[in-house]
């Protein structure tokens, strides 16, 4: 600059009209900086929405299902599978009862043992006899027990323990080493002819076997309990009880469902019908019989499965139908509720015959196979997480890891064929968030948000819908009480007030509007429902005596004569309604009790007196429950959160109608309540419109409140002294508490994306609507 | 019509013009009242109302200050029964600190001049009737009654000063031990606690790497020496006021022993001057605001929620400001006009009617566990490995809670901005265009000086917001009682990844998660109107600076 100055005594070179460089180099980059600043800040706001949307993504896709190279168990005639957890080394049984464990990988032979069962030396009557061995007629696997159970000609059963044991070698490489061990042998039944199928079920008095013979061309059950106690030493005395027959009425025994509780026994008929038998003791007695398919003739059952959690059976039948029957609570014929056998669900139709049911270890899920195809299916939402054609020759076996993770099929062909799972999330579907689903133990199908339980075996119940309709609720009464009140002082004062006392007002609504929500949700939990409570009555004769008494002043006033009412200026009404409003509302006040005792006395169910108590009143005539946190008192307390913001925006439309239309509307001898009612209002409608929208989008966000103001249980009630469960308070409860990736954490995403879109779709909405009327001032 | 203006006809509408002032008479009816009721609820939780003996029909009596009274359930709404409540305290003997009494049983209330109310370190206060007092040297003093004196007006005049200045004495000098016992166990020897830590997880990691670890065995060892070296120090100290007593007896006749160590406030609540009380209020109200909580919150002060809600809205604010003002500056200045930018402007305005829980749900899923993760995966491994994988930034915490809050705000930062920025006139901004300054130099110079206030006033807004702000904290790092503050004398001295108290959380946790409601109920009125007091003075400070910008630029205008 110092030599741009020397120099200017002469003509003014060119650098004279130059910029300097480091000016331009300065307003080049921080051009740029504020440039990717700028954009930058934006697709971090939309970043957020796609990070949102992103984590509730896998709710909705289904399972991803990885072939994995078949484990060849060369010989036919295998009939049962077993595996260790990590599937590294399954092993099969074939008919003659020896176990053959082969490693996962190249299917090499692991160890073999022999079944070689060999009657008594010592025979009955005394004589010694050479040792005959015994073959073996009945197999099953209990692969998550890791048991083996063997059925034996003479009506005895061998019932082994497999253990792997693990070691890990210098690389830190798993190396198992399977171990058989005899854990029991006995006789189950008196009869001694060859066991065709045996069960082993570990019950809470103790395991109970029971075994399937044939007497008189009839199958015959029988079972057997053995009873471990504890004994005074600390050593375990076992106990067998006598053998008891099972379900001897049925003569057509086609398949017997054995629960992994013992506490029940599901028979099937050839003729399509199941019997249910409930345990007591060491007796099984008839509990109810049903026929899934009907009573034509063709309805027999094809196959059945129990459900992880054994209160559900899936049943396919021979015409392409596959149906669900769970244990509910079911009115009886004399009025009491039993726990009985209903169908809950009817499945996607089968490509074929049923062919089998096989059941998850730890979720609601089963293979389904059926006409050559099979299918993961979800008991639950009824979604079919993956779909394959099953291998050619029959399954004999099938086994799904405990955690969901890998499918293993036995085929008559020797091979294992094998599949690795992934699929975070069976039991979300679009059916589970927004549909009705008949839950396990449930009545009926139903909207229900239960998120968790102590037991496993629980089905999570993830319903968006009765939360969206507690953010309705909520939201609905909010609007109810705060909608007339913020458009009414809009009204007044945009229009009528003295303009000097906007000054004041308008800040006082902002002071109103900055008041936190835990304050707000505070002061409603603590202070105003403990007072709604013991005075509602008084508090809604307030309510309503404030409409008509504002109006009645109003009345009164255009009465009096004229130099009475030039005393009061215009815009100072609300300082002479005030005293007056106090006046009427402390007589409603005083009037309550009166009314209550007039039209709300009800006999008191626990001391047999009359007393004039609203709840009991409203309890015992509507029969809806009476909660002292109730959406009334939310409502009420989102009011301070609402009021204030469709205040000012209202306010904001209202003020700019141009002058132009009210001076004319005027002009022509309208009174002011004339213009602001035939011109004002509906030109600012959508203004106005927009800011109720604003006020709706605040009350469906509002978390706090709505977390200490109301009990928070998720019920589907209309019923105004009652609670609510909103989308926000849900996630605000629960969120803390859900472990990342998890369904319930992305359930919980859902609902705050549901909250999103809401709010964002109304807000856009208003705020479109906002511009389009100051567009259209402007050009007034 | 209204035309003829002579007769006495009123205009139309007049009764609907009254009524639409009805709403303005609720809301301000709805404002004033629940500042009135805060007020006045958060007020006299300080304040030392007398305490009065009642005597109950069945010949009980209990001493208690009285707290409310109620209309007891069940009774009918025509001939309402009430019922009062009264913090009896002594816990230890009554089981519980409040009491309901019904009315209908009340014979007889009277107000003893003895009572002395001593505020304690545990089980609530005690309200007994003093008999001996017990010095820390051992000696025993008579708490009597001397002759007091009854003038005109029916006060008494008691003469007993002595025995409760020595009362005043032995608390001042329990407070003082046990404010140095206090310092022991937090600074020296939470010092001698993060160092060992440290040294622990080095330990681990030297042995995993089978490196030799003589050293920091040594290292562990003295500082294990130095700790128990330091508990000995704070129990020799505690020692000094281990013999001084009150002895007295309860309500109920028992006699009740108390120890000076425990007593943290004494006041005679029946023969106290107004001046008196007022102190006592003061000094109450200092301990809210500079002590520590004790008694699961329900007492003491408020010192690490206040201090964590003010870093955390400070840091909030520095997060927000520049990002905001970048965003504004570049919308307003630098984007070009159209749909594109239409939109944009709507999706951020519309960014400020998202439920705050929203940005709750995406500072936990993003910030703490994809961000924080990420962080703890490339900095802290060794942390994660030796520390029982215990997270350092993958969970809530200080930053994480600024992060979320500094998105929530960030809408009104930018519309505020734009907006300050929309209003400083064409005129300057023109000229100094025509005069060769760049762009920047226009911005730098010119637009953001005159739009400061507005800038401001959005940021105050904003602390305003973030201040009272608690669903979204709750799940990304604020907790209920946090050992450590967020700032603090060990390196690096601002603690981003420690979770926090915060004034909102407060509220929500003491007033529905507390054991004890009864008890947490003065302790949140307080707290309200402190956050209150905060969030309404932010507020205000907003209005002003927005006021007189608007009075400046109108000035402006031609």
């Amino acid at each position: 600059m110092e030599e741009n100055q020397k120099q200017s005594t002469e003509q003014p070179p060119e650098s004279r009209f130059q910029v300097s460089r480091s000016t331009l180099l300065i307003d080049l980059w921080m051009g740029r900086i504020i440039r990717l600043g700028g954009i930058s800040v934006v697709i971090a706001v939309f970043g957020m929405l796609g990070f949102l949307v992103s984590q509730i993504f896998p709710l909705f896709s289904k399972a991803k299902v990885e072939s994995l190279a078949p484990v060849n168990f060369s010989q036919t005639g295998n009939v049962a599978l077993g595996e260790d957890e990590y599937g590294e080394m399954p092993f099969t049984c074939d008919t003659k009862g020896n176990i053959i464990f082969r490693k996962a990988g190249d299917s090499s032979v692991t160890k073999t043992w022999l079944a070689d069962f060999k009657t008594a030396t010592q025979a009955s009557d005394g004589q010694n006899a050479a040792p005959v061995s015994i073959p073996v007629t009945a197999i099953k696997t209990y692969p998550r027990d890791g048991l083996v159970l063997l059925g034996l000609a003479d009506g005895s059963v061998r019932e082994l323990k497999i253990n792997y044991k693990i070691t890990f070698d210098k690389n830190g490489k798993r190396e198992l080493e399977p171990s058989i061990d005899l854990q029991y042998a006995g006789k189950i039944s008196e009869n001694n002819s060859a066991i065709l199928e045996a069960w082993s079920v570990k019950g809470t008095e103790g395991r109970l076997y029971i075994c399937r013979q044939q007497k008189d061309g009839h199958d015959l059950l029988t079972g057997r309990r053995l009873i471990e106690r504890k004994g005074l030493g600390g050593k375990a005395k076992v106990t067998v009880s006598e053998p008891f027959p099972i379900a001897a009425d049925v003569t057509d025994l086609e398949r017997v469902l054995v629960p992994s509780t013992a506490d029940s026994l599901l028979v099937i008929r050839k003729t399509g019908e199941v019997r249910v038998y409930q345990n007591s003791e060491n007796t099984f007695s008839l509990l109810q019989s049903f026929k899934p398919f009907g009573d034509a003739k063709n309805a027999q059952i094809a196959a059945a499965g129990f459900i992880f959690g054994n209160v559900s059976v899936v049943f396919q039948g021979n015409q392409n139908e596959e149906v669900v029957w769970s244990l509910y609570p079911q009115k009886q014929a004399d009025g009491q509720m039993l726990r009985r056998w209903g169908k809950i669900h009817d499945c996607e139709t089968l490509a074929g015959v049923g062919q089998g049911i096989f059941p998850a270890a730890g979720n609601k899920c089963y293979l389904s196979v059926a006409g050559g195809r099979m299918q993961i299916r979800n008991m639950t939402n009824g979604s079919i997480r993956w779909e394959d054609s099953a291998p050619a020759s029959p399954i004999q076996q099938v086994i799904f890891s405990r955690n969901y993770n890998r499918l293993s099929l036995l085929c008559e062909d020797g091979k294992v064929y094998r599949w690795a799972i992934t699929d975070h999330h069976p039991e979300a579907s679009w059916n589970t968030f927004f549909g009705k689903i008949w839950y396990e133990g449930a009545e009926g199908p139903a909207y229900t948000w239960q998120s968790s339980s102590g037991s496993d075996e629980f089905e999570a119940k993830y319903s968006l819908v009765p939360l969206i309709y507690g953010t309705v609720k909520g939201t609905f009464y909010a609007l109810l009480f705060a909608i007339p009140i913020a458009l009414l002082a809009a009204v007044y004062v945009s229009h009528f007030l003295r303009p000097e006392w906007k000054s004041v007002i308008k800040p006082m609504m902002e002071i109103m509007a900055s008041l936190p929500s835990v304050v707000l949700g505070f002061l409603a939990g603590l202070w105003l429902a403990p007072l709604v409570d013991t005075h509602l009555i008084p508090i809604l004769c307030v309510i309503g005596v404030l409409a008509p008494s504002a109006l009645l002043a109003g009345y009164i006033w255009s009465k009096l004569p004229q130099p009475v009412r030039r005393r009061v200026g215009p815009g100072w009404e609300f300082a002479y309604l005030f005293p007056f409003i106090v006046l009427c509302a402390y007589g409603a006040w005083q009037l309550g009790p009166t009314i209550e005792s007039t039209f709300f006395t009800v006999k008191d169910l626990a001391s047999g007196q009359n007393i004039s108590d609203f709840r009991e009143w409203w309890r015992q005539s509507t029969g809806l429950n009476y909660d002292s946190r109730n959406s009334l008192v939310v409502g009420f307390v989102m009011g301070f959160a609402v009021i204030p913001i469709v205040f000012t925006i209202a306010e904001d439309a209202l003020s700019n109608v141009p002058n132009s239309l009210i001076s004319g509307s005027l002009a022509l001898g309208a009174s002011r309540w004339q213009t602001v009612w035939t011109v004002v209002v509906p030109t600012a409608v959508s203004g106005i419109l927009s800011a109720v929208m604003i006020g709706f989008g605040r009350a469906v966000g509002e978390t706090m409140i709505v977390v200490m103001a109301t009990g928070n249980t998720a019920v589907m009630e209309a019923n105004p002294f009652n609670g609510m469960r909103t989308l926000s308070a849900n996630i605000a409860v629960e969120l803390p508490e859900a472990a990342a990736g998890e369904t319930h954490f992305r359930a919980l995403f859902l609902g705050a994306c549901c909250l999103f879109a809401l709010t964002f779709i109304v807000n856009t909405f208003a705020e479109t609507l906002r511009q389009r009327l100051r567009k259209r001032y402007k050009m007034n | 019509m209204a035309t003829s203006s002579s007769d006495n006809s009123t205009p139309k509408g007049e009764p609907w013009v009254w009524f639409t002032s009805l709403g303005l008479i609720i809301g301000l009816t709805m404002v004033a009242g629940l500042l009135g009721l805060v007020l006045i609820n958060g007020f006299s939780v300080f304040w030392a109302p007398e305490v009065p003996t009642v005597k109950l029909k069945d010949g009980t009596q209990i001493v208690g200050q009285f707290v409310q009274r109620r209309v007891r359930s069940n009774s009918p709404a025509s001939d309402p029964h009430y019922e009062r409540q009264y913090q009896i305290g002594l816990r230890e003997l009554n089981s519980t600190s409040y009491v309901w009494v019904d009315e209908l049983n009340i014979a007889d209330e009277k107000f003893v001049p003895e009572t002395l109310g001593l505020e304690r370190m545990e089980n609530g206060p005690a309200f007994i009737i003093p008999k001996t007092i017990v010095d820390s040297t051992g000696k025993q003093h008579p708490f009597i009654v001397p002759n007091a004196t009854v003038d005109s007006a029916g006060k008494f005049h008691p003469i007993y000063t002595t025995a409760f200045s020595l009362i005043r004495a032995e608390v001042d000098q329990a407070t003082y031990i046990r404010e140095r016992v206090l310092d022991i166990n937090q600074n020296k020897i939470g010092v001698v606690n993060a160092e060992m830590e440290e040294a622990r997880i080095a330990l681990r990691r030297a042995e995993d790497r089978q490196e030799p670890t003589v050293e920091l065995t040594d290292k562990i060892k003295t500082l294990d020496a130095k700790f128990s070296e330091l508990k000995k120090e704070a129990e020799e100290i505690s020692k000094l006021t281990a013999l001084g007593h009150i002895e007295g007896i309860d309500a109920k006749g028992r006699s009740v022993t108390i120890p000076f160590a425990g007593i943290v406030r004494a006041w005679e609540p029946n023969h106290m001057t107004t001046m008196d009380r007022i102190s006592l209020m003061f000094s109450r109200m200092r301990e809210f605001l500079l002590d520590a909580p004790r008694e699961a919150n329900t007492e003491g002060g408020l010192m690490p929620a206040i201090f964590g809600t003010l870093v955390m809205t400070v840091f909030m604010s520095l997060l927000v400001t520049p990002v905001g003002v970048i965003a504004a500056i570049y919308l307003k200045e630098y984007a070009k006009d159209g749909a594109v930018l239409r939109v944009v402007r709507i999706c951020v305005n519309n960014l400020a009617g998202v439920p705050s829980i929203v940005f709750g749900v995406f500072g936990l899923g993003f910030f703490v566990y994809v961000l924080g993760g990420t962080i703890d995966q490339l900095f802290f491994s060794d942390q994660l490995k030796y520390n029982n994988n215990t997270p350092v930034f993958g969970t809530g915490g200080l930053l994480w809670c600024s992060l979320t809050l500094a998105l929530m705000t960030l809408p009104v930062v930018i519309v505020a901005t734009e907006e300050a920025l929309s209003a400083v006139p064409r005129g300057m901004r023109e000229a100094s265009l025509a005069a060769g300054a760049s762009k920047w130099q226009t911005i730098r110079d010119i637009l953001l000086p005159a739009s400061a206030p507005g800038i401001l006033t959005g940021v105050i807004l904003a602390m305003a917001r973030g201040a009272g702000e608690v669903a979204p904290l709750m799940i990304v790092g604020v907790v209920k009682l946090a050992p450590t503050l967020p700032i603090d004398g060990l390196a690096p001295f601002l603690h981003l990844d420690r979770k926090f108290m915060h004034l909102g959380f407060h509220i929500y946790d003491l007033g529905f998660q507390s054991p004890d409601s009864d008890a947490a109920r003065p302790m949140v009125f307080a707290t309200t109107l402190l956050l209150i007091i905060l969030v309404v003075c932010l507020n205000l400070g907003a209005i002003t600076i927005r006021n007189r910008l608007r009075a400046r630029f109108k000035g402006a205008a031609f």
